[in-house]
């Protein structure tokens, strides 16, 4: 009791910690004022700070977090919102004194840029040249005129910053990306129902025989495949049930044990990273992507990525034969499967082979991923092969927290915040390789942890403006460094909270968190190499 | 946080210390508490809850002194904090009407006769207590060590989230 009492306590003191560091993280940059950073990035920067906290800290739960930060953002960011709904720029007209030379209010003057106003709301920046400034300035450019408007406040909260619609934030709620998870987790609540993932396993997993490694390759490779497709905590879950008869045969003091609690959490794990719908971060990824205009199709996805899943799945069974290898001989399994035959299941696996179909048969048809994500979001209802309990029981929570980091990442870019943050370090010492490896081994860390979609929120945004911005130097790959970000978000395993399936893993009691720390180390290191080489050799054939 | 109990109601003191002995196992997750009568036993519901805790699963012998089992496991179904309870009838002299009794109005979920194998026991009350924190908690993962491991596996494939 005494224990539990304690824990609690630590409990209460980390919330509140994270409670008070998190509002004051809002509160800093309205009470301090950065330069280079326009008003409305002073706002995008506190609610940024607040949500790495709380996010950090679990002061709420991440989805809330996700909902608080779309409320802000509305409230205060918005063209409808608390600062800028009733804003208009204040102008006024320069003052000709000789050819190309004109008088201007000082405040105009942003050290060597004026602002010309093109509406209400609207600004674009002119370097001029300063030639003296006492209660007037004086500038020398040949892009004005006498009827030019200028801001006669440069530090005005709409310079610098055009603000989104209300609806702008909301809709990232549906954006094409949350749709085509809502697509992937219909399918998959359909086959947890009628047991097709359980079904599929039996079948995929019989070709392995009985050998302990064969059979531990063979669990890899089936929990990889599903949980490309599933969820990765719920394809642990249902791999576990597969591998417990296989430990129960061997002694508890057996270390083929911990090789099968181990090899399906790193699997699941791994194999999220193989398709676009695979876990969460890489809807980030793409959303961010999706934001610069870069579309990347389903079967690209898989291309770009697959090598990397089947490389990381490799490594981690010959590390695992290497730290434990089997003694037992030959194990048997019961692999019965039953196929559903009734209609409803029926029409589930004509409408999931249809749709993995179309998504890998993009080039071919052109139709977006996120469209035919639809095909079986209506299709499974309207025949109703899941009913409102079952859409009732998604994992909506999920949908708001990749909404909310999509969001967030949204005013990271429109107010100039991501491009600030990266602009304060100097890269250019930092060759392009070294800014991969920066990158990746940062967001490696941070997500060991931190939730791995967390993660991809806080770092994805600021990889991208390292290139729109002009940071990351010639040649510098929006796609590639955000793949790299995105998939060492996923390689993060060392520890049981590093990922849902770890804890699941850790629950068996099978393993102790050394073990997981050996392995997890391995292919959180050599993972990063890998991205990097790939990043280098591979990825620019394919883009 | 809240802990789930496991109460065992037997008149016999003998009996009582088998039980305990058998459930050793799962005494570190669920902590276990005796009563040698039904008044024994209802005082001691009473101090579970004003604890804030729950009680997962009741063992309970008919024949007592006082009110007997079925009576006693009757006006648990009938409570609220008691009635997501896992019951069991430990008994060798429940009569049928009794026992119909108890399946009726007691919602009883186990019966196990006297004499009761160890691996029997256990067996059963980490059935019942695995179908409880399934229904009632939301993190399973603390009882995997000591429950059945398959089932909660099962229902976080299920439920999809941990």
């Amino acid at each position: 009791m005494q224990f539990k009492k304690s824990t609690l306590t630590q409990h209460l003191s980390k919330k509140i910690t994270g409670f008070v560091l998190g509002l004051t993280g809002f509160c800093l940059p309205l009470v301090f004022t950065f330069s280079g950073l326009s008003f409305a990035g002073h706002l995008a920067l506190g609610i940024f700070l607040m949500a790495a906290v709380f996010w950090m800290f679990e002061t709420i739960p991440i989805y809330s977090t996700s909902m608080l930060v779309i409320f802000l953002q509305v409230l205060l960011l918005s063209q409808q919102g608390l600062m800028f709904s009733g804003a208009s720029l204040p102008v006024t007209q320069p003052l000709q004194t000789g050819e190309n030379q004109w008088l201007i209010p000082p405040e105009a003057l942003d050290e060597n840029t004026v602002y010309i106003a093109e509406g209400e709301k609207k600004s674009r920046s002119l370097e001029v040249k300063v030639l003296e400034v006492s209660d007037m300035a004086r500038v020398e450019t040949s892009q004005l005129s006498s009827d030019t408007q200028i801001v006669s406040e440069a530090r005005h909260r709409l310079v610098r910053y055009e603000p989104l619609g209300y609806a702008d934030f909301f809709g990232t709620l549906a954006s094409p990306i949350i749709i085509l998870f809502l697509g992937g987790f219909i399918l998959a609540r359909a086959s947890v129902k009628y047991n097709l993932d359980k079904n599929l396993t039996n079948v995929l997993l019989k070709p392995f025989g009985q050998k302990p490694m064969l059979i531990v390759l063979g669990l890899m490779m089936v929990t990889a495949v599903l949980s490309a497709f599933m969820s990765n905590t719920a394809t642990t879950a249902m791999m576990m049930t597969v591998a417990i008869p296989i430990a129960l045969q061997v002694s508890k003091e057996d270390k083929f044990r911990i090789v099968l609690a181990l090899c399906i959490p790193i699997a699941a794990n791994i194999g999220g990273m193989a398709t676009p719908i695979g876990t969460p971060p890489n809807a980030i990824v793409i959303a961010n992507l999706q934001q610069q205009g870069i579309h990347i199709a389903f079967g690209s996805w898989v291309a770009l990525m697959l090598p990397l899943a089947v490389g990381l799945l490799l490594l981690a069974w010959f590390t695992m034969r290497i730290l434990y290898p089997p003694t037992a001989k030959r194990f048997t399994m019961s692999l019965k499967s039953s196929f559903e035959k009734g209609p409803r299941a029926v029409i589930l696996y004509v409408v999931f082979g249809l749709t993995v179909l179309l998504w890998f048969t993009e080039a071919q048809h052109g139709v977006p991923s996120s469209m035919v994500a639809f095909l079986p979001i209506m299709a499974l209802t309207v025949t109703s092969v899941l009913k409102q309990d079952d859409i009732r029981a998604l994992p909506w929570e999920v949908l708001w927290l990749v909404a909310g980091g999509i969001s967030l990442g949204l005013s990271m870019e429109n107010t100039g915040l991501a491009m600030w943050l990266v602009s304060s370090i100097n890269w250019e010492m930092l060759p392009q390789l070294m800014l991969l490896l920066v990158f990746g081994v940062v967001a490696l860390m941070l997500s060991n942890f931190l939730s791995n979609t967390v993660t991809a929120t806080l770092i994805v945004p600021l990889a991208i403006s390292m290139g729109t911005s002009g940071i990351g130097g010639e040649g510098f790959n929006l796609v590639i460094t955000s793949l790299v970000v995105g998939s060492a978000c996923n390689m993060a395993m060392l520890l049981p909270i590093s990922t849902p399936p770890n804890a699941i893993a850790m629950s068996t009691g099978y393993i102790k968190t050394i073990d997981m720390v050996k392995v997890g180390i391995v292919i959180g290191l050599v993972g990063i190499v890998c991205a990097l080489v790939l990043s280098m050799l591979y990825w620019p054939i394919i883009l | 946080m809240a802990e789930i109990y496991i109460i065992c109601v037997e008149d016999e003191p003998q009996v009582l210390d088998v039980i305990i002995r058998d459930l050793s196992a799962l005494e570190e997750v669920f902590p276990i508490e005796v009563a040698h009568s039904a008044d024994e036993a209802r005082v001691l519901i009473r101090e579970i809850r004003e604890d804030g805790n729950h009680i997962g699963l009741a063992l309970c012998d008919h024949v007592m002194p006082g009110d007997k089992g079925v009576d006693l496991m009757i006006e648990m179904q009938q409570d609220a904090f008691t009635e997501k309870t896992r019951k069991v009838l430990l008994t060798g002299q429940a009569g049928l009407e009794e026992t119909i009794e108890a399946i009726n109005n007691a919602r009883l979920n186990r019966y196990i006769a006297k004499p009761w194998t160890p691996e029997q026991l256990v067996k059963v009350a980490v059935d019942e207590l695995t179908t409880y924190v399934i229904e009632q908690e939301k993190d399973l993962l603390q009882y995997m060590g000591v429950l059945d491991q398959a089932r909660l596996q099962e229902a976080i494939r299920n439920k999809g989230y941990i």
